[in-house]
């Protein structure tokens, strides 16, 4: 097993607020790690410094040998590996659903435009929506556009993909099937670093579970050690409040 | 991105370069003899447009006869009196002959030729008032124009008298204020108001010429000392031979009449029959402004504002300062300001069109920058943080996703900024541009007929408008925005 992302130090401050608060953290190859903690932990902030999408205060976070801390990184270049899937799924609105997914294939000159729209329709059919190539991203429902979502992140072939909460602005009967992609990429042996609230995911897909809280890595495990033997306070309370609803 | 950043201002670059360029080879090249004089629009009978256009009066055939005389050449500029006064101050202009009277304090920044006209002030008041004397002014309003000796005068016996002035910019507003009975009276000088009265204007004169003072033409103080000399030169020759008094009575003397518009046909059709050509090249000049300075507007305001949204914080800084400045400074000083405030600083002449063109452009621009600012900063920051994580860099994340959305958003306020820009090109007629309001203004300075004249230029920018609207509606639906 190597190592495919490496955290060190990493602190995020906002004005006088310290968001991270110095967070080491190793993701191996082929590894889930699932975070999770409460609302205002720094879980999200942690999750969207790894794509330097929130440029890190102070630490370094090496991604396949590349610090992106580093301002002589080239960030265009690091983002093409790292698939990103966001809360609010942000689909670009002035496209279709093909437009959507061959966008960077073709923009960044990875593939022709008809490798990538077989790539498109393909990846379509994995998250079970061939038959949406030339739909409008507005005529879909809120599953249809995070699974849409997941194949553009996929597009270019990344060897990690973070998930940012993305089942939290679902209803309830559309999370499953956001799901179970999610467990399909599992499977195939995805690097995956999630951030949700579904708390069975986690014990069924995570190798590893981390809980944050206050800007820290306050314990991380496997599910069982996380699930069913917490031994930081904080997590046995975060736990109870969330699983005995 | 610094790249990005750099083909920007070296774009900034070019477009300055090119506007000074454009500047230069405008300004005419300096041939053996020929002089820019400076003149009002609206003062009759020294100088006014005729019927085809042209500038006809006392000042106007003196001058053309003094240049034929003293063998130079002559470039009228009707820019208005307070324009052509400071234009000349400014090096624009080389001289200026407007019924400027000679005063001390006028003689502290000029240098005037030999008097060739001597005129005195007098009071008018509306035909049926029953004012005769100043002493029956007390507690009253009395109208004046703007910059003239009337003005002065009454300024120096308001408090004696006791009456409140107001100041006017041109003559036809000043006697319309008296005629509707809103000022008691007004004080011009006596062959200006004699020529009006002439021309139909109710009013009658009370008074005899009181402060009798003379006209001189004018140059900066200090330059263009040949030109006064062959104005004196010439002046002498012409009423040695007569031509002089020709003149005058051509405009003051009996046969004066036969110049007037007493004849014409002032019915509503009658006035836009024989202003045909006036306002035609009016309009053209209007939508021609239009047209250019929409485009510089655009480009000005397209860049400034993605200066605003481009994630560089001495970009955002500049672009906010640039809108501040020109959404903040009114159209009118800003075009006089450029117009005649740029060449006292730098030495550099602009021609009132250059001048005009660049006022528009920052003055729309500014307000094109902040919409396209807006517009782009209402597309959902999730937009562009899904398109940076897929790789794609600022300029084509910018590109492919952010503007496509925006411009949907800012299609309205363009088309909206248009028709602003249409009618601000209006003010501009106060630096001289020969416009369709500058237009307006020089009819009804000639025929008095202000109502039925505004009301005809107020129909064709109606029209104009309209069709634009249509314009831009026929577009927005054909590109699907």
């Amino acid at each position: 097993m190597s190592t495919r992302l490496k955290v060190t130090d990493l602190v995020k401050t906002y004005g006088d607020n310290e968001v991270l608060k110095g967070i080491n953290l190793e993701v191996q190859n082929n590894e889930v790690v699932v975070i999770i903690g409460p609302s205002g932990s720094g879980k999200s902030t942690l999750l969207r410094t790894l794509n330097k999408l929130e440029a890190p205060t102070s630490g370094s976070i090496v991604i396949d040998g590349y610090d992106i801390a580093d301002p002589k990184t080239d960030i265009n270049k690091v983002r093409e590996n790292i698939g990103m899937v966001f809360q609010h799924f942000n689909l670009f609105n002035n496209m279709t659903v093909g437009e959507n997914i061959m966008l960077a294939p073709t923009e960044l000159k990875k593939s022709d435009k008809t490798a990538a729209e077989k790539q498109a329709k393909q990846l379509l059919a994995t998250v079970g929506l061939e038959e949406k190539f030339d739909a409008r991203v507005q005529s879909l429902s809120g599953g249809q556009e995070q699974r849409v979502a997941i194949a553009r992140a996929l597009a270019m072939n990344p060897d990690i993909m973070l998930f940012d909460e993305p089942t939290s602005a679902l209803d309830p009967e559309m999370v499953g099937d956001v799901l179970e992609v999610m467990k399909t990429l599992a499977k195939q042996g995805m690097t995956m670093v999630v951030v949700t609230h579904e708390m069975g995911f986690a014990k069924e897909v995570a190798d590893r579970v981390i809980f944050v809280d206050d800007g820290n890595i306050q314990e991380q495990g496997t599910p069982e050690e996380i699930f069913d033997h917490p031994k930081h306070p904080r997590l046995q309370d975060f736990l109870n409040k969330v699983l005995n609803v | 991105m610094k790249r990005k950043m750099w083909a920007v201002l070296t774009t900034l670059a070019v477009f300055f370069a090119c506007l000074v360029t454009f500047n230069l080879s405008a300004t005419p090249a300096k041939a053996e003899t020929t002089y820019t004089i400076g003149t009002d629009v609206t003062f009759p009978p020294f100088e006014f447009a005729n019927k085809q256009n042209k500038y006809v009066g006392i000042d106007m055939d003196l001058i053309r006869a003094i240049a034929k005389n003293q063998r130079f050449k002559v470039k009228i500029k009707p820019v208005g009196f307070n324009a052509a006064v400071q234009s000349v101050q400014s090096g624009q202009l080389d001289g200026v002959i407007a019924g400027m009277s000679i005063t001390k304090e006028r003689e502290a920044t000029f240098d005037f030729s030999k008097p060739y006209f001597t005129s005195g002030v007098v009071m008018a008041v509306a035909k049926n008032s029953k004012i005769t004397k100043l002493s029956q002014l007390k507690g009253k309003k009395v109208a004046v124009k703007t910059g003239t000796s009337g003005a002065d005068y009454a300024n120096s016996i308001k408090n004696k008298y006791g009456f409140k002035v107001v100041t006017f910019d041109d003559s036809n507003n000043m006697y319309e204020d008296v005629m509707t009975g809103n000022s008691a009276a007004c004080f011009e000088d006596s062959p200006v108001m004699r020529y009006g009265i002439k021309q139909g204007t109710k009013l009658k004169i009370v008074t005899k010429p009181a402060e009798n003072g003379s006209y001189g033409f004018a140059v900066e103080k200090g330059h263009n000392q040949k030109l006064l000399k062959s104005f004196n030169k010439g002046l002498a020759n012409l009423k040695a031979n007569g031509q002089y008094k020709k003149i005058t009575e051509k405009y003051l003397g009996k046969d004066a009449s036969k110049d007037t518009d007493s004849t014409s046909d002032n019915s509503f059709f009658g006035l836009i029959k024989q202003n045909k050509s006036a306002l035609w090249s009016g309009f053209k000049e209007t939508l021609w402004l239009t047209v250019v300075s929409i485009i510089f507007a655009t480009i000005f305001g397209v860049l400034v504002g993605l200066m605003g949204v481009f994630p560089n914080k001495f970009l955002n800084g500049l672009s906010t300062t640039l809108i501040y400045i020109f959404r903040g400074l009114p159209l009118l000083v800003l075009a006089l300001f450029i117009y005649t405030g740029i060449p006292s600083l730098t030495g550099q002449k602009i021609p009132a069109f250059v001048a005009g063109i660049i006022t528009l452009m920052f003055n729309e621009g500014a307000y094109i920058a902040a919409f396209v600012k807006g517009g782009i900063n209402a597309v959902d920051t999730g937009q562009m943080e899904a398109a940076r994580s897929l790789g794609l860099p600022f300029g084509r994340a910018m590109r492919k996703v952010i503007l496509p959305q925006g411009i949907r958003i800012m299609v309205p306020s363009f088309i909206n900024q248009f028709i602003i820009t249409l009618k601000d090109t209006s003010i501009l007629s106060i630096i001289g541009i020969l416009e369709l309001t500058q237009t307006g203004k020089i009819i009804i300075a000639r025929n008095l007929q202000g109502f039925k004249v505004w009301t005809i230029i107020a129909i064709i920018y109606l029209v104009v408008i309209t069709l634009l609207t249509w314009l831009s509606n026929w577009v927005q639906k054909r590109s699907k925005l």
